[in-house]
């Protein structure tokens, strides 16, 4: 009998640890951020803004209901100056009633401001403390990073979800934390992060939102737009960890082929025969090689690129099936690419002269005993150094028909 | 008789494995790669072919004194007195060692999974367990041990194929860029995670055929050199030159997986990895130091010690460092010559020389 008391009495004891230990954390009581922006505040502190999910306006199940009725906010936007990241997050607790959970943080959103001073300072704790992630997205803003997180997207629920997801499918350079430990840890190659910023996008489809719309962007040119949707619009350039300059959208193409990272897109060429007209050709396929050379005295590079597309615009009317047209196109195509890539190249070793692609990385792979001499004036060595690129393009595949079906007689 | 169980040559296997990897899996590519950059995969092949010895003397000593365990063979080699204090010297060795690997478990568990909790607590429980399975005696470590390890194996595999879209081996290049001596360095903590196998030492006379330790110790080596190897390439190919300063690579590792968005955050996979591997380290070592301290005092029964130990090891996990800073440093720095120098090379080298001039003089008598 007392053997068998006491037996109930140790399975009892078993249900004790079930709660779990201590610092037990509840959905209830956590705040989730999804993306958290910086920026420099005077006095050498720093800003954090959190965009924050408001629970109750995800709910669960009843979307079709939701869009039908007043749109509502689905985020709560909040900022709060700090000497670090995670005082600044203390300091915030006095405001937001719940704790912050960093583990579903999609973006992390430096400030231009913050980023031509320095991104080294405010970077440590989003690797260091254990709730943060190494795959979150860094960005760069155009302006105040507190400016662009104070928005909301049409079709996802939250702007951190939209960003996170063009960022991931391959839209502008694709930068995770972990990503920019390691190009800032290297010398062979410095940081290249994609630009956000609001732009003017169409109406919104319901009341009650209010609409954080960029000065500049709100003037009679832009008419009915009255949304301002966060936008990739280039890439930010850094000369270790200060931003020196931005890409355009165009040139952040040419530099995602030099990095060996294109990933989808499309490449439109000017048609061969009629002026003003043009075809445009899907990328299935793109990669870049990169082999290095030194002689002694002097370093230079060949690039080789390959390309597989597939044509699926013509607004010109040649005949593709006729193989020295087809030829001929293929060729302007390596062509168009190889001027991409050629425009990046130069803005970058003659405006910025710091080396981006991971040139140095490459050089660095094959020339390990020259390497320690040069490391610490690579950047100097790379703006003089000679680049060979050389490019072949296939179109594989026309869509579904060979020439057009509307051809002129 | 202290132990009546026997244990099969698989069984040792298993066991001389967890008793090196669980806790060096972690942190030993990043103390690889501090030194010898990303030539780490080298000290980790290195290491390898340096701990060859320490097993041979290892296997060995067991072979000329068959039946004794270390401890035992202590008092035949220099005699009962001198035998008896190097016994005595092995064991707070062994304590020592083992009270850095209780709080190694607890650390991790405690920085990362169960922020906040004292790491009193995890210590306790694990230790708790261990106590239990050495008080059902070698038999039972053994065979559960053989029941966790193909999932601590596996799930270090796992890992492996899931991080594999996230690797560039680009990063391990250049090839021999950090020069003998550096990479030399870089193998020589992990070297003394090899040299644990003095440890085996003590269970070789339980083996069912203990002639077959040779075999048994090779194939560990075997083992054990492809996942430190993989371990080293895996965490260059992840993180490149972020990896010498990280304290948890293989975690990071783990971390970073997102196969299509579908699989994604598999960090439980190293965590089973950890507490299984951890406890059976912690089990076997703790085991070894209750058996070691039966044979010295010469008692009937190891049984009445498992709890005193158990609390001398809870009460000096939670001292031993500092912080995990501390712990680390001692480590990568100082662990190395602390034990290769005395109780895993330099002492059984002394022994064998001493066993082997003595062997002869009887002989020759």
């Amino acid at each position: 009998m007392i053997k068998k008391t006491l037996c109930l009495l140790l399975i009892l004891c078993l249900l004790l640890p079930l709660g779990g230990c201590w610092s037990r954390q509840e959905l209830g009581d956590l705040a989730i951020v999804l993306a958290a922006g910086l920026d420099s505040a005077p006095d050498g502190k720093i800003m954090l803004t959190v965009q924050l999910a408001r629970p109750s306006a995800f709910g669960g199940g009843d979307n079709g209901q939701r869009a039908a009725g007043p749109q509502q906010n689905n985020v709560w936007v909040v900022s709060q100056t700090g000497d670090t990241v995670y005082d600044a997050q203390r300091y915030l607790e006095a405001k937001v009633s719940r704790e912050l959970y960093w583990g579903h943080t999609m973006l992390l959103v430096l400030g231009e401001q913050m980023a031509r001073e320095s991104i080294r300072k405010a970077l440590n704790f989003f690797s260091r403390a254990p709730d943060t992630r190494e795959t979150i997205w860094v960005l760069v803003s155009r302006g105040a990073a507190s400016e662009v997180l104070n928005s909301h997207s049409q079709l996802e629920n939250t702007s951190a979800q939209g960003v996170g997801a063009m960022v991931r499918s391959g839209v502008g350079v694709p930068v995770m934390v972990k990503d920019l430990s390691m190009m800032l840890a290297s010398k062979g190659t410095n940081p290249v992060l994609p630009r956000i910023e609001l732009t003017a996008s169409g109406t919104p489809q319901g009341p009650g939102m209010k609409e954080n719309i960029p000065q500049a962007q709100t003037g009679p040119s832009h008419g009915t737009h009255t949304h301002a949707e966060l936008t990739i619009t280039g890439t930010g350039v850094f000369n270790d960890d200060r931003l020196v300059g931005w890409l355009g959208m165009m040139e952040s193409r040419g530099m995602l082929w030099l990095r060996d990272e294109i990933e989808k897109g499309e490449i439109t060429i000017p048609s061969l025969t009629e002026p003003g007209k043009h075809l445009s050709i899907r990328i299935d396929r793109g990669t870049t090689e990169v082999e290095p050379y030194y002689d002694g005295q002097n370093i230079w590079f060949d690039v080789k690129m390959r390309m597989d597309g597939e044509l699926w615009e013509q607004q010109s009317m040649e005949k593709i099936t006729e193989p020295q047209i087809f030829a001929a196109l293929e060729k302007s195509l390596a062509l168009r690419i190889e001027e991409k890539s050629r425009a990046v190249l130069e803005k970058t070793q003659q405006v910025f002269g710091v080396d981006i692609f991971g040139f140095g990385d490459a050089w660095h792979r094959k020339y390990p005993n020259e390497w320690p001499a040069l490391k610490d004036r690579w950047d100097e060595e790379f703006k003089t150094a000679d680049v060979h690129i050389t490019v072949e393009a296939k179109i594989r595949r026309t869509g579904l028909t060979t020439n057009r079906i509307s051809q002129e007689e | 008789m202290l132990e009546g169980g026997k244990i099969d040559a698989w069984q040792a296997v298993f066991l001389n494995v967890i008793m090196v990897i669980a806790t060096a899996l972690l942190s030993a590519p990043a103390i690889m790669a501090a030194q010898a950059g990303q030539d780490g995969w080298l000290s980790a092949l290195l290491t390898t072919m340096l701990g060859l010895p320490i097993a041979w003397i290892t296997v060995k000593l067991s072979s000329l004194y068959p039946g004794q365990t270390l401890i035992q063979y202590l008092e035949d080699i220099l005699g009962q007195w001198p035998g008896k204090v190097l016994g005595f010297l092995y064991l707070l060795y062994f304590i020592h060692i083992t009270s850095l690997m209780a709080r190694e478990y607890g650390s991790f568990l405690v920085d990362v999974f169960l922020i906040g909790t004292p790491i009193t607590v995890v210590n306790a429980i694990g230790l708790i367990i261990s106590a239990y399975i050495i008080k059902l005696g070698l038999e039972v470590l053994a065979r559960s041990n053989q029941l966790f390890f193909p999932w601590v194996i596996g799930s270090l595999v796992l890992t492996f194929l899931l991080v594999i879209p996230e690797m560039d081996l680009a990063r391990v290049q250049p090839v021999l860029e950090a020069g003998g001596l550096q990479i030399f360095k870089g193998s020589l903590a992990p070297l003394a995670w090899y040299g644990e196998i003095i440890a085996f030492a003590m269970v070789i006379p339980f083996l069912a055929k203990p002639g077959e330790a040779g075999k048994i110790v090779i194939l560990t080596f075997i083992i054990l050199g492809l996942i430190f190897f993989l371990l080293v390439v895996v965490g260059l190919a992840v993180f490149g030159p972020g990896l010498p300063n990280m304290n948890y690579p293989i975690l990071n590792v783990t971390r970073v997986i997102s196969l299509s968005r579908v699989i994604e955050r598999p960090e439980p996979l190293i965590m089973t990895v950890w507490v299984t591997g951890g406890l059976f380290k912690v089990t076997f070592f703790y085991y070894i130091i209750v058996l070691g301290s039966a044979q010295l005092l010469q008692l009937k029964s190891y049984r009445p010690l498992v709890l005193p130990v158990g609390a001398i090891l809870a009460a000096l996990s939670l001292n031993v460092s500092a912080s995990t800073l501390q712990m680390f440093s001692f480590i990568a720095h100082y662990w190395p010559f602390y034990a290769l120098f005395t109780f895993e090379f330099g002492f059984p080298v002394a022994l064998l020389g001493i066993a082997l001039i003595k062997n002869r003089g009887n002989k020759s008598k």
